[in-house]
């Protein structure tokens, strides 16, 4: 009986759901549009002219043309509302058939009183991020677009940014944010967690005119990103134009080549929209560097060399398609990225050691699903979900039998051994990633609106060497899921003062697999699953002191979950800990905004802000100096004082300089450490306490300086002069304060300039860009002893339709 | 154009740009390093960051017996894994960060400590030892790789002169030999291993001491020579397996304990021997440590003159050590000839670093480092009296080095 009644059950559900939904598609069929041209009496074509349909609760922007388009309205009457600050508000009564595409031309007239002493106050898209109530900066890309940039290079402008690079085009890369780094900064591209992108796609494989805009979140992360991040967010926005098309080429030195085609089409008529992005990097990174050469096991010489086995290849095709503004999506996508990346490996840690054979690569595809709707079922209410399931199939190989290299690339051969280069190992690695986020965000009213989020992912990897087949860590296979659930409250009570109270729960399961009894007898392996519970809290807000000085402040207590490998171990040398907790730390920021004019021509921006996280049970990696094994454990504290500010200064259009500078004091504060060598203590004290952390740069600063003239020598043209300094404080390896400073290890105070030359042309239609980076080729380093390229050139062509 | 107005909009943004100078200005580095001329003993220590690294400072003293001894603002910094072992007046550091290498340091005219030497190696050097006044010793076995490698080092500008390399295969075809200790004697180098799984650790052959006897000084493989008596000669990292007497006998000791990396135990343990000349093991000498010490082992030993040696004793029986612990430890004096061992007094027990024992033979002497509670105290061994003082604390996480230069 009980299943009769299951079964009459889905029926009707399937029954209902049929219904609604030729319900939609009727009403989709019967729907009118109106569009139309927007232009002043003169008959110029206005742009951003904001044309709605009263009653209808839609609207839409005149574009470039001065035209705009509403489309899928329900037959009926209703007045058509066009309003454009300047000019006089008009109101068009129309009636719209049943399957009609209404055609309505306006002129626009101009308000007749003059306007005078009034300040009229744009904001752009990048404006109204930096003006949330979070310690944020967005930078727009928009002046960058003809740069030879990538998105690394943006970031590296950004006050409290250092991105670490360990040479050229397609190195590893390690970025910094207030001393937070590694899977303490989480990164986005779209909202979008790029951990599941894998490691085919990188930040420098992101060319500057696919970007839109990047925000860079420090400290307090906003409940919509979704994620366990400890120390901030970076979130990379693509370009969401619905009609356009974008293609680049760059060549440069070191044979790097860098191609890049962007585009989308959307049909204005039934809103089926297709996107596509395709970018290719390139580059032989044979650079010249300072290195010792050896002769047998002396080192008989240091002189330049050109790098000789570090050629970096890296391919992404990011198509999608679906439909826009519909009834029932605003956006309805799927996508699928494919990328793939190959690399040879020149170097280990330290440029003294140095490899011709070793290479890596990495092939990803990831279906993607993209849903969102505002105004869902009830005003005010928006959703969105991003789902994305990543394969990734990486391959590290040192097949190389008893052969070693030089700086010189001469090979040394060893007969009759088998060695590899570092370690023989042909290892691959498959990873499946699983990721989805939900958010939905309902406005009560003006002045209380509610934000939800809710993120789930599953991660497993199997690695398997045929070198080694027997290779122990390869014998597990190691799974994790994570789930963050986030609930923000946004009060605004005036329009100057408004703020953010949320929170966030996060949990986390782990099914693994522990050894016990290591190197014994009775070592066994049994099967234990892990869960852990954790909420964290903050609040955000922001006060306009006057209309262009903004305070802000945040804080947030927050959370990051342990990853794979740390919980799981690697079934070898890293041992499990299952009991491993999440780090967590206490980020708090307060910052000012301040914009102002004096005179007509001289804008000034500044923004200053302050920094202290705490940040504690850290997660920590135990060395025993008694045995080869290690794991994971929840000690070490930091905290982190700092101060940054940067400042941007405009005269008229024509000449921008700006600058920033960070100083960042962090120190290390565990009492202890644990050392296993001791086998009675155990924990010992940590006699750096109070000391700077080593190894992180603490002061650096930038500046830059640029020149536009319009329709010089060439009618319809733009030129721009840029000017980039960069300058990192010297740090040291290890700690400061031990050792005598002529022996200490360092990464070296440094310098650098570039300087970059580009022209637009027909409106931007195309564009050229020159670019010298290095200028005085000065010997750089961010990591020690792994030495970045010299001087530099690049040219770029960019057409833009 | 610019009035007072203005000058009042500026005050703002000038005052937040100045505190972020002001606070970069709090900034001072005011620690002076002041070495001094008659600092006889060198104490290398070891740092343990809690960024998981380590970091070695090797720091001269004149007193290491009162106050404490810190690496603040002095001492020569190596980053990565070292190991400090002296040979006359020169202290050899094996390690590195990246490549690997070997670093003497020794004192120039003024006192001062400098590094000599610029190597680099495919693998860290196991050891270093003395062949003659200007020749050392150093040994490549690496689990990483199928060849032995035996370099010839010019001891006074601590570069490679000539390289000789054999497979591994010379020694054993089980997988694989690690580095237990060697030792040169009149025509011969001596080289003791055990076997250990690389991927494990796992040490499923244990039942014979074994030597690999190399030419010396053409370094040409000659033999493996066993002895059953016994189990496989030294442990995991401590590279104290063989030592060598004034008359050129070569001591092994063997323990096979659970402590310093071994997973079975399938002999007894003891110290067999090699006379001078000969190339096998001198079957009329057995030292059965187990007797001498009712049934304890001993994991690390340094040779003093006259047939003694300070050896680090386990203070319980094979079957109850803690896998991986080096300890815990007594220490005591060794009589090889009379196979007689007397314990020290007024040392605490204590465990070992997992590698090459950080002690330094002054006269009759030995100082040492012991870690009590969540310090480390140098102690002053009397080996004729069998006492002990304890001295200056070291703040440092472990010493892995202690001379006098």
């Amino acid at each position: 009986m009980q299943q009769y009644i299951k079964i009459i059950g889905v029926v009707v559900v399937a029954l209902i759901k049929i219904c609604f939904a030729n319900n939609a598609l009727a009403q989709d069929l019967g729907k009118a549009s109106v569009s139309g041209k927007v232009s002043s009496t003169s008959g110029e074509a206005l742009v951003g002219v904001g044309v709605a349909l009263k009653g209808a609760n839609v609207g839409a922007i005149t574009d470039a043309d001065g035209k705009f388009l509403i489309s899928g309205v329900i037959p009926n009457n209703y007045t058509l509302v066009i309003s454009f600050l300047g000019f006089e508000t008009q109101e068009k009564a129309i009636s719209l058939k049943p399957s009609q595409n209404l055609e309505v031309n306006v002129n626009l007239h101009e308000k007749s009183f003059e306007v005078r002493g009034v300040e009229i106050i744009g904001k752009s898209a990048t404006t109204q991020v930096n003006e949330q109530p979070y310690a944020v900066t967005a930078i727009s890309t928009r002046e960058l677009q003809n740069s030879t940039s990538d998105a690394k290079e943006v970031l590296n402008r950004v006050s409290g940014v250092r991105v670490l690079e360990e040479g050229g085009l397609g190195s590893n890369l390690s970025f910094t944010l207030n001393g937070f780094s590694g899977d303490q900064v989480k990164f986005f591209l779209d909202g979008i967690p790029m951990d599941n992108f894998g490691s085919s796609l990188q930040m420098s494989d992101i060319p500057v005119n696919t970007i839109e805009r990047i925000e860079v979140y420090k400290g307090v992360v906003p409940v919509w990103l979704g994620t366990d991040a400890l120390g901030g967010a970076v979130n990379i926005i693509t370009n969401r134009k619905s009609n356009f098309l974008d293609a680049s080429y760059s060549i440069g030195s070191f044979n790097t080549h860098r191609l890049s085609l962007n585009g989308a089409y959307t049909n204005p008529n039934n809103g089926y929209t297709f996107r596509g992005n395709v970018n290719y990097n390139y580059s032989d990174n044979n650079y010249k560097v300072l290195v010792p050469i050896t002769e047998g096991n002396n080192v008989i010489d240091t002189t330049e060399v050109e790098r000789f086995h570090d050629r970096y290849r890296s391919g992404t095709v990011k198509l999608e398609t679906g439909w826009v503004n519909k009834r029932y999506a605003d956006n309805l996508l799927f996508g699928v990225i494919a990328s793939g990346n190959d690399k040879q490996v020149q170097t280990g840690a330290t440029m003294s050691s140095v490899y011709g054979g070793i290479t890596r690569n990495s092939q990803s595809v990831i279906p993607t699903l993209k849903y969102s709707k505002d105004n869902l079922f009830v005003d005010g209410l928006n959703v969105s979900l991003y789902t994305a399931y990543n394969f990734t199939k990486s391959e590290v190989i040192d097949t190389l039998r008893g052969v070693t290299y030089n700086w010189l690339g001469k090979a040394n051969y060893t007969p009759g051994s088998n060695n590899g280069e570092l370690r023989r190992t042909y290892t691959t690695i498959d990873d499946n990633d699983f990721n989805s986020q939900f958010n939905a965000g309902y406005t009560l009213s003006q002045k209380h609106s509610l934000a939800f989020n809710y993120a789930f992912s599953y991660f497993r990897r199997e690695a398997f060497d045929t070198e080694n087949p027997d290779r122990i860590e390869n014998q597990f296979p190691r799974s994790l899921s994570k789930q963050v659930l986030g609930l923000a409250y946004k009060f605004d009570p005036t329009e100057k003062w408004n703020a953010t109270f949320f929170g966030k729960a996060y949990f986390l399961n782990a099914r693994t697999s522990k050894m016990f009894d290591f190197a014994l007898e009775t070592q066994r392996v049994e099967a234990l699953e892990a869960n852990k519970n954790n909420v964290g809290y903050g609040l955000a807000t922001s006060y306009f002191l006057l209309p262009q000085l903004q305070l802000k402040a945040s804080y947030e207590h927050t959370y990051r979950m342990p990853w794979a490998t740390e919980i799981f171990g690697d079934g070898l040398f890293i041992q499990p800990n299952p009991d491993l907790g999440p780090e967590q730390s206490d980020n708090f920021n307060a910052g000012a905004a301040y914009g102002f004019e004096l005179g007509n021509n001289h804008k000034f921006n500044l923004e200053s802000s302050f920094i202290y996280r705490e940040s504690k049970d850290l997660i920590y990696q135990v060395v025993k100096v008694a045995s080869p094994e290690t794991y994971y454990d929840n000690l070490s504290q930091t905290r982190t004082l700092g101060v940054e500010g940067s400042i941007k200064y405009l005269w008229k259009e024509t000449l921008r300089l700006g600058g920033s500078f960070t100083f960042q004091d962090i120190t290390d504060q565990a009492d202890l450490v644990y050392n296993e060598s001791y086998t009675n203590t155990g924990y010992q004290r940590n006699y750096q306490k109070g000391y700077r952390l080593p190894n992180t740069p603490y002061m650096f600063a930038n500046a830059n300086a640029g020149l536009t003239f319009k329709n010089a020598l060439v009618p319809e043209s733009v030129w721009n002069i840029n000017y980039y300094y960069n300058f990192v404080e010297q740090y040291f390896l290890s700690w400061a304060e031990l050792g005598s400073r002529d022996t200490k290890k360092v990464i070296p105070q440094q310098s650098s300039h570039s300087i970059e030359l580009s022209g637009s042309f027909n409106q931007g239609k195309y564009n050229i860009a020159l670019e010298c980076r290095n200028l005085t080729d000065a010997l750089l380093y961010d990591k020690y002893y792994l030495q970045k390229p010299g001087r530099a050139f690049y040219l770029k062509l960019r057409y833009v339709l | 154009m610019f009035s007072i107005k203005n000058a009042k909009k500026l005050a703002l943004p000038v005052l937040s740009l100045c505190s972020a100078f002001m606070f970069s200005s709090c900034d001072s580095n005011d620690d002076s390093p002041n070495p001094v001329g008659d600092d006889s003993f060198i104490v290398s220590l070891a740092i343990q960051g809690s960024d998981n690294t380590f970091t070695y400072y090797t720091v001269p003293f004149s007193d290491i017996m009162s106050g404490t001894l810190s690496a603040k603002g002095q001492g020569i910094e190596q980053p990565g894994y070292y190991d400090f072992t002296q040979i006359d007046n020169t202290i050899y550091s094996l390690g590195g960060l990246g490549a690997v290498n070997v670093v003497g340091i020794s004192k120039n005219e003024a006192g001062e400590l400098k590094q000599v030497g610029n190597t680099s190696f495919t693998n860290s050097l196991s050891d270093i030892i003395k062949a003659d006044d200007n020749t050392l010793v150093a040994v490549e076995l690496s689990s990483n790789s199928d060849m032995v490698k035996f370099h010839k080092i010019n001891a006074n500008t601590v570069t490679v002169a000539s390289t000789v390399q054999h497979p591994v295969s010379d020694l054993t075809n089980l997988k694989v030999p690690s580095y237990a200790g060697m030792s040169i004697s009149g025509n011969q180098l001596f080289l003791s291993y055990y076997i250990s799984d690389p991927n494990t650790y796992v040490t499923s052959h244990t039942d014979k001491a074994q030597i690999a006897v190399y030419s010396y000084p053409s370094l040409q493989f000659q033999k493996v020579i066993e002895d059953t008596r016994t189990g496989p000669i030294g442990g995991f990292n401590t590279k104290s397996g063989l030592i060598k007497d004034e008359q050129g006998n070569v001591y092994a000791l063997s323990h096979s304990n659970p402590a310093n990396g071994y997973s079975q135990t399938t002999k007894p343990a003891g110290i067999t021997r090699i006379k001078n000349g000969q190339t096998e093991f001198d079957q009329t000498y057995f030292f059965d440590v187990a007797e001498a010490t009712s049934g304890k082992t001993i994991s690390h030993l340094k040779y003093l003159g006259n047939g003694k040696a300070f050896a680090e004793i386990n203070t319980v029986g094979r079957s109850q050590q803690a896998a991986w612990s080096d300890g815990p430890l007594k220490s005591a004096i060794v009589d090889l000839n009379n196979k007689k061992i007397t314990y020290i007094n007024g040392l605490p027990e204590h465990s070992g670093n997992g590698r090459r024992l950080a002690a330094l033979q002054d006269g009759k002497y030995v100082y040492m480092s012991i870690a009590e509670g969540s310090s480390i105290y140098v102690y002053k061994i009397d080996t004729e009296n069998y006492t002990a003082t304890k001295g200056a604390e070291v703040q440092a996480n472990f010493v892995a080095g202690i001379s006098k230069l």
